[in-house]
């Protein structure tokens, strides 16, 4: 509250220009296009890493999030797997979140 | 003489090509080169109208392609810069009317006459674009900062690659400074890191454009024009030479007093 207060009374600097929002929103876009994979093969996609990591680790798979990032052209998957226990030492109440690239 | 067959696109319309073409055509002519301009969107001619050549069309690309006349027939000569040629294209047909072949047929043989065979391309990724490409050994793509722009160009890197041009170059179109100084515009560097091809050229947002186009000639012969200068620049880097990016400052003092003065013309 004070902070947004401040930041008003101090002018505009602190405002995330409409660009950063336009090439966040393009680097998105572009890694799907790049890559051109059809939502039915991504659905498919998601749900084969979902089961293969179930193998190993309890996961959440209503919080999963898998998307694409590329850099200088280049592509990378990017998933996002909340893991809720291990299968050996089975600790359930920690929601860990694991990251792939 | 083999010259360089270079394609102007961008996938999406409106950002500038054929003002890029008609402008780095006319800059090069200026240096003394040879360069043929061809309009190779078919049915939708415009590249004439942007040279100030629109009443002197007799015969078109397509009477070449078909043998109705001889291609130095359908050139047109440009009476400012005489080492620059226009083939116009054909207005009454549609895009279906030539084939790849013969396109790569015709800019063969212009690319034995000319330094410079110029295409400019149509917008869109169907046959206009397949025809404008196939007889090409180089691409520049047009871009502005805008998301829609950008991710058309995205498109057309990739779709270049699979019709074997690589390392295409990019020319980034009308951009605005003052948006950029912002934070409310996409700049230089933005648009190159997601790109990732190589830059040629930016082009400063700039009413000369639009006022020459009205009257037919290109902002390069205008040398008072901030367009017209990055043009040439841009031109100075297809042939090779080292020049260094026009600031993309606004204008300043001195810059008025030139224009003003109407220095360069």
């Amino acid at each position: 509250m004070v902070f947004e207060f401040m930041s008003r009374i101090l002018g505009r600097k602190n405002r995330l220009g409409s660009k950063d929002l336009a090439k966040e929103r393009l680097k998105l876009v572009l890694a799907h296009d790049r890559v051109s994979i059809s939502p039915q093969m991504l659905e498919r996609l998601r749900r084969d890493l979902a089961s293969a990591c179930a193998k190993y680790v309890d996961i959440d798979e209503a919080g999963m999030n898998i998307r694409f990032d590329s850099s200088d052209r280049s592509l990378a998957l990017i998933a996002s797997v909340p893991v809720i226990g291990s299968k050996q030492s089975t600790h359930t109440s920690k929601k860990r979140r694991g990251k792939s690239g | 003489m083999n010259g360089k067959v270079m394609v102007v696109t961008s996938g999406k319309g409106g950002v500038g090509k054929t003002t890029a073409v008609a402008n780095i055509g006319c800059a090069l002519a200026a240096r003394g080169k040879k360069v043929a301009l061809v309009d190779a969107d078919i049915g939708l001619r415009n590249l004439d109208i942007v040279l100030g050549l629109e009443n002197r069309i007799v015969f078109d690309l397509i009477h070449a392609m078909e043998g109705r006349c001889r291609l130095r027939q359908a050139l047109i000569r440009d009476k400012r810069v005489q080492t620059l040629f226009l083939l116009p294209a054909a207005q009454s047909k549609d895009k279906d009317a030539i084939m790849p072949e013969q396109m790569k047929e015709l800019t063969g043989e212009l690319a034995d006459e000319f330094d410079y065979v110029i295409l400019d391309c149509p917008a869109g990724i169907e046959r206009g674009f397949k025809n404008a490409v196939v007889g090409a050994d180089s691409a520049l793509i047009i871009t502005t900062p805008e998301v829609s722009a950008v991710r058309d160009a995205d498109r057309i890197v990739g779709l270049l690659e699979a019709e074997g041009i690589l390392e295409p170059k990019l020319v980034i179109n009308r951009l605005r400074p003052d948006m950029v100084k912002r934070g409310d515009m996409l700049d230089i560097d933005d648009v190159i890191d997601i790109l990732a091809i190589d830059l040629v050229g930016v082009v400063p947002d700039d009413e000369t454009v639009i006022t020459s186009t009205n009257r037919g000639e290109p902002a390069v012969l205008d040398g008072a024009s901030r367009a017209g200068e990055a043009f040439r620049r841009i031109a100075a880097r297809i042939e090779g030479e080292d020049v260094p990016f026009l600031s993309m400052e606004a204008p300043g003092f001195w810059w008025r007093v030139k224009r003003f003065l109407g220095a360069g013309r």
